[in-house]
């Protein structure tokens, strides 16, 4: 707790405020503390927990075995996650790939371009898609994209191509909200000192704007980047879950998030440990994501 | 300040008993019943439930399916009073004391789209495309066309009886696609003109779906509720209940009346199963 609530603030004799006044303010700032802190306590449990219940991968399996393997199979007791690691690549950056121009062209209209009546429905129009639960995306993603799919290449349809479908749509609101509050952060002057050198809207925007809220669109990237790697529902029901390296866009595979929900169920022994392992490699990477993004914004600010 | 510290720590106190409060309610004895496990067997366990709901409407009775091995799971842990299971105990599960209840019999049909010229394939055959070594249908008297494996997830009491009764020594190919239930097997092969998957018989007459499969013969034998009941078709197995120890109670009325005659010859053999008296000994 700060030092502005410790002791009632006095100007000379005179008390500035009542002892009600303080006692409550100091109530006050315990609950925020509280609030906050918990967050901070979740973390900390979470992460204490999954490394404990990960931590025999290192000294009954081996962590080199594990991270270095590529046999996936609880049948021979075999637990290497290579396969999944590469799985969980393919997938995310192809998903950023096709979703990140998308949702930046999306940010530029929204910030730059479009009126305020275009606006005023286009960003409702994006924002519910961030409220779609992950699930329906998957059911939609199974049924009908995977159909699609399946038809045009003669396949099954499962795979990382129609993931990164389904997941690039699912990653857009994030990095198109972002993206946008990074540009609108930009100074209108620097707007209006472009257009007075006589520069086009066009040339405005990506002469001027964009470069100038680089970092802030770099960093709404990386989040949904962070939302793609850890998205398990939608990207379980359309991958096909096979634990091998990708042999294709169009061939089944198997992502680190999504086999532990295969697996779950029924992992005993080992096998439970290596799905905390699994967790706590997901874990390292999503505070890696976080990180950067830190050293970010230091970098803006 | 000592006061106001006391204030705030007994608050935080009251917030963690309330916390602690909630979870230590549910302990009390309801009429609830907790049938939990495979996919195959899930026809049978709802609509035995439904009927039981109708005699004791002051029971209820979960029913769910997330496969075998996660019913027998369920049980051992007692998170489930009965576990239902379409493949045998593992060895390192014999010693949780679950006591074995056959239901029925039911025999794993390889399905292929209806487009499929191909009606009928060796138990070799089989082995040679679900390991991988064949690889397009023409191999095997079908058209020039890949094979798409569609495989069940580990945790399938299915997968499990299909490994020990059709590809015995033999690996599945890791690259096959896996998918967690029955019918999803089911509506992929059904859509997918070189796909081939395998599920239970009963599940085989699209009797809950528009879409239809074809189920194959395996050494000759067509799959039928006759070929399985007299076991002249191959792949045949017997789905399980487990209790952990002597079912008593709640448990055991359930466990009866799905043995009875009524469930037996009205639920098992509409849902496409065989009752478990016609089979004999297996």
């Amino acid at each position: 707790m700060t030092d502005k609530v410790t002791t009632p603030r006095t100007h000379g004799a005179l008390q500035l405020v009542s002892r009600a006044t303080y006692v409550r303010e100091w109530l006050l700032a315990a609950l925020f503390f509280i609030c906050a802190f918990f967050f901070v306590l979740a973390v900390g449990l979470i992460f204490i927990f999954v490394g404990v219940k990960a931590w025999p991968i290192v000294t009954d399996y081996g962590i080199f075995k594990f991270i270095g393997g590529t046999v996936w199979s609880s049948a021979s007791n075999s637990y290497g996650i290579l396969p999944l690691i590469a799985g969980s690549f393919l997938v995310t950056l192809g998903a950023l790939a096709l979703g990140t121009p998308l949702a930046v062209g999306t940010a530029v209209f929204l910030s730059d371009v479009a009126s305020d009546r275009v606006r005023s429905f286009v960003r409702p129009a994006v924002e519910l898609l961030a409220g779609i639960p992950s699930v329906v995306y998957g059911f939609f993603g199974i049924v009908l994209l995977r159909a699609v799919v399946a038809k045009f290449t003669g396949t099954l349809g499962f795979g990382a191509f129609t993931a990164w479908i389904v997941l690039a749509i699912m990653i857009v609101p994030t990095i198109a909200a972002l993206s946008e509050d990074a540009l609108r952060s930009v100074p209108e002057g620097i707007r209006e000192a472009s257009y007075a050198m006589g520069a086009t809207q066009w040339q405005t925007i990506y002469k001027v704007v964009v470069p100038a809220a680089k970092i802030g669109i770099v960093d709404a990237i990386i989040l949904g980047m962070g939302r793609a790697i850890g998205e398990t529902m939608a990207v379980l029901m359309v991958v096909g879950n096979a634990p091998v390296f990708p042999r294709g866009i169009f061939a089944p595979l198997s992502t680190m998030t999504t086999q532990i929900v295969m697996d779950m169920p029924y992992a005993v022994g080992l096998h439970r440990t290596a799905l905390f392992a699994i967790a706590a490699m997901l874990f390292l990477f999503s505070m890696l994501l976080v990180a950067s993004v830190r050293l970010l914004s230091r970098m803006r600010g | 300040m000592h006061s106001l510290r006391l204030v705030a720590s007994l608050l935080l106190v009251a917030l963690l008993a309330l916390g602690l409060g909630g979870c230590s309610r549910s302990s009390a004895q309801s009429k609830k019943l907790n049938v939990s496990g495979s996919t195959t067997i899930l026809p049978i366990a709802e609509e035995s439930a439904d009927a039981f709901k109708a005699i004791h409407p002051d029971v209820t009775v979960l029913v769910s399916g997330l496969g075998s091995s996660a019913g027998i799971e369920a049980v051992s842990a007692g998170t489930a009073e009965i576990g239902t299971s379409s493949r045998e105990l593992a060895p390192e599960e014999k010693s949780n004391g679950l006591v074995d209840f056959p239901i029925a019999y039911d025999g794993i049909a390889v399905i292929v789209n209806p487009d499929n010229p191909v009606s009928g394939l060796s138990l070799q055959q089989l082995r040679d495309i679900f390991s991988g070594k064949i690889k397009n249908w023409s191999q095997v008297g079908g058209g020039n066309l890949t094979i798409d494996l569609v495989n069940r997830d580990d945790g399938s009491g299915t997968r499990d009886a299909f490994q020990k009764l059709v590809m015995k020594d033999a690996k599945f190919d890791p690259a096959a696609t896996v998918l967690p239930g029955t019918g999803q097997v089911r509506d992929v092969v059904a859509r997918a003109p070189g796909a081939i998957g395998y599920i239970s018989l009963g599940f085989v007459k699209p009797r809950f779906s528009s879409v239809s499969v074809k189920a194959l013969a395996v050494d000759g034998i067509v799959p039928s509720e006759k070929s399985v009941a007299d076991k002249t078709y191959p792949v045949g197995r017997v789905l399980h209940f487990f209790t952990k120890g002597k079912p008593t109670g709640l448990t055991k009325e359930f466990v009866d009346f799905v043995l009875s005659g009524k469930i037996q010859k009205g639920v098992v053999v509409d849902a496409g199963f065989i009752p478990i008296a016609e089979g004999g000994a297996r």
